[in-house]
């Protein structure tokens, strides 16, 4: 049996596969509750203002993947922050990336029981979702990034699907009215952190870079990724306008997997079971990736980095979160005012990590580097 | 990773078993022969003001059916209540109609449609019908007869709600729901009358919110259709002229003058004559053209009326106030709007393409 290394470097993947990182890594929880919180038609503008202020991020995302340092992997960040405050800003990484997971993995739990399994815990869920992950992640870096591929072709067709809400005779122009704020609310401002915090995801791009192929053709296939999503998140929260109409819009808990509920095929009954079930592939692929960033920035964070990746190491972090998870379950997902706490908590650290991660790096990168 | 490849493979096989089989834990047990999917519930007054929910056990299995009402003050309360008392445990995955008498309309639905609403298991595809008469006993007398009688019923919504085959209306839970909670806007059901032969359609109900206050019938209920719900009806006989027309497919035209006191409420139509009884020679052009005055100049009058009903009324099922939003104005106050609709001044004007294709009676000129 061969000695399996996690984070070896065999082959890079190139531009296309770093165009459905972002666009996946975007596509997260948030998308299915998203149109709930945002309300008011006007926030379509919001949602693509938001969605080029996330393509100047990109392109600083961008300028450090270019560089050698980013190449470099850990040493790169060693020679550009010293040793010491790697290890620091890993360890506040964890927690990053333990609420990142929480609130995904949770969430889409959440939505399994309500819609799929009723009767079942929770926290049976998060259990089956991370021994996949688990397995997924147990592959390495590369065949964890490579999944991105299976999950965006699981996926990305299930969108297709909305545009039956487009048509008479759900769809009137009126629903789309005002299309312009005429006030601007407390609650517009929570709007617009999710949707930044939506965006969030590609800056966990900065730490693939010894896994990315980088040209001067990458920031062009990051910003398809971004505009992809963009592109998206508008398409269904104008269906989701025009098959709620705006007023209903903040009364229903699942938006979007309410609508797919409507659907009617002769063969299958529920269509929304079915793309819900596709949906976790993308949830895999995601909570993969986080589970290596994880057991790596842990690695770094307690000053191992000289010995070898492991299995053991892995399952042992699989299982620390499997923990974290339950517990964040038990004491917060569970009741409705923490549960919203929580999310307000991940919609602000999303925003933040999204907005500081590139920008920090660019500018400490320059200042170094001259 | 260092764990065996066998191992991983066992694990997977494991995980695979599990959720393949279904026997997750702590799922729910729907083995079918252990469950009773109904197809629909009816919900009417009970005698202390309670809900009387009733429905057809056992709905799938070829035993012996029977009707089974239960007196609860909550409609879940009834479902727990049929589980204690059939063998079977009741599922409303499988729910198509909502049967509500006329009287618990008139008191108010919100809540019921709330219930419905907040179940993942309902589908917000299932039609919703009002009643007048006995439902319960309807059913029991049915059932000797036609066992099936649900499903037919189900089947006739159905046809008449795809691709909005004119005729009757249907309204889904989902429907009903958008017109009940946007504003400028109040939501209808169909209304179907009990009688020794059958369910007969009467017409449509017209609910202020959630409240039934008027229902709409014969040539109301036809114009109803024409303007609002489908747009087209198959056949539209008048009377009075002794005709028929056929394949009648209608376009609204809605303008508000500025101040929103006087709106003009323009009916194009295309028909063709389908049957003539009358002596006019609806071959000669100007005959023709008296005739579609005439018909104009009634439909104008019918609905002139029925609007100024809906306008005493105070409900807008034709959602006009959606006319006064603007894409770049705030959107007027729901409060505001009732006001200003209930004094509207509302212009009707017909405009009706014939095309003659039969007149059996009349005689031929230039023969």
């Amino acid at each position: 049996m061969e000695t399996h290394q996690l984070f070896k470097k065999n082959e890079t993947y190139n531009g296309f596969y770093a165009m459905l990182l972002v666009n996946r890594l975007q596509m997260l929880y948030f998308f299915l509750i998203m149109p709930n919180i945002l309300i008011n038609p006007y926030m379509i503008w919001v949602l693509i203002a938001v969605g080029i202020l996330s393509h100047l991020n990109l392109l600083l995302l961008s300028k450090w993947l270019l560089t050698r340092l980013s190449s470099n992997g850990y040493n790169g960040f060693v020679q550009l922050f010293g040793k010491k405050l790697v290890r620091f800003l890993s360890f506040i990484g964890l927690f990053f990336i333990l609420l990142k997971l929480s609130v995904i993995t949770l969430g889409y739990s959440e939505i399994i029981q309500t819609f799929m399994l009723p009767a079942t815990d929770t926290n049976f869920l998060v259990f089956f979702i991370l021994l996949f992950c688990f397995y997924v992640a147990g592959k390495g870096v590369e065949h964890t990034i490579r999944f991105v591929l299976i999950s965006f072709f699981c996926t990305f067709w299930i969108i297709t699907f909305f545009i039956f809400f487009f048509f008479p005779p759900i769809a009137h122009l009126s629903d789309l009215y005002p299309l312009i704020p005429m006030e601007w609310k407390v609650e517009n401002w929570k709007a617009f952190f999710l949707i930044l915090s939506s965006y969030s995801g590609p800056e966990f791009l900065v730490f693939l870079g010894p896994w990315l192929k980088t040209n001067n053709k990458t920031f062009r296939y990051l910003s398809y990724g971004n505009a992809l999503t963009v592109v998206e998140y508008v398409f269904l929260f104008i269906a989701s306008l025009l098959y709620f109409g705006s007023d209903f819009l903040s009364k229903s808990q699942y938006p979007i997997v309410n609508m797919a509920r409507y659907f009617q095929n002769p063969v299958i009954e529920r269509t929304d079971m079915i793309m819900l079930s596709f949906e976790l592939f993308n949830l895999v692929f995601a909570v993969s990736l986080f589970l290596l960033l994880f057991y790596g920035a842990s690695k770094i964070a307690f000053g191992k980095m000289s010995k070898p990746s492991s299995g053991k190491g892995l399952l042992f972090s699989a299982f620390l979160i499997f923990i974290g998870m339950v517990l964040v379950n038990e004491l917060f997902w569970k009741s409705w005012e923490k549960q919203t706490f929580l999310l307000n908590l991940q919609i602000i650290a999303g925003s933040i990590g999204y907005f500081l991660v590139p920008l920090v790096v660019v500018l400490v990168m320059r200042k170094r580097g001259g | 990773m260092r764990l065996h490849k066998k191992r991983c493979k066992r694990l997977i096989l494991l995980f695979m078993t599990f959720s393949l089989s279904g026997c997750a834990p702590f799922t729910e047990n729907n083995l079918i022969e252990e469950i009773s999917p109904i197809t629909f519930l009816s919900i009417s007054k009970g005698d202390k003001g309670e809900l009387k929910v009733s429905t057809i056990m056992p709905p799938l299995s070829k035993e012996n059916k029977v009707v089974m009402s239960q007196e609860v003050s909550l409609l879940k309360e009834g479902v727990q209540k049929y589980n204690l008392n059939f063998y079977q445990e009741m599922k409303s995955g499988q729910m198509r109609m909502l049967v509500i008498s006329d009287e618990l309309g008139k008191d108010g639905i919100m809540s019921i449609i709330n219930v419905l609403l907040t179940d993942p298991d309902i589908s917000s595809r299932i039609y919703l019908v009002i009643v007048k008469g006995n439902f319960e006993k309807y059913m029991e007398s049915q059932l000797d007869k036609d066992e099936n009688f649900d499903y037919s019923f189900y089947r006739m919504l159905k046809h008449y709600e795809v691709q909005n085959q004119g005729e009757l209306t249907v309204v889904n839970l989902h429907e009903f729901k958008n017109l009940l909670y946007t504003p400028y806007s109040d939501p209808f059901l169909p209304v179907f009358k009990l009688e020794e032969d059958g369910v007969n359609y009467e017409g449509t109900a017209l609910f202020k919110d959630e409240k039934l206050v008027k229902t709409i019938s014969s040539i109301d209920d036809r114009i109803f259709q024409l303007i609002n719900n489908d747009h087209y009806l198959a056949v539209l006989p008048i009377q009075e002229f002794e005709v028929v027309l056929g394949h009648v497919r209608s376009k609204i035209k809605v303008d508000i003058d500025s101040s929103y006191s006087t709106m003009t409420y323009t009916v194009n139509i295309d028909t063709r004559i389908e049957e003539y009884r009358g002596e006019k020679q609806l071959f000669d052009p100007k005959e023709l053209e008296n005739m579609k005055k005439d018909i104009e100049t009634h439909l104008e009058k019918q609905t002139h009326e029925l609007l100024k009903k809906m306008q005493e009324l105070k409900v807008d099922p034709l959602q006009l106030g959606i006319q006064t939003k603007r894409p770049f104005s705030k959107p007027m106050e729901e409060k505001k709007w009732s006001e200003m609709y209930e004094k509207m001044d509302i212009k009707i004007k017909y405009d009706i393409n014939i095309d003659p294709l039969t007149d059996a009676n009349s005689k031929r000129q230039n023969l």
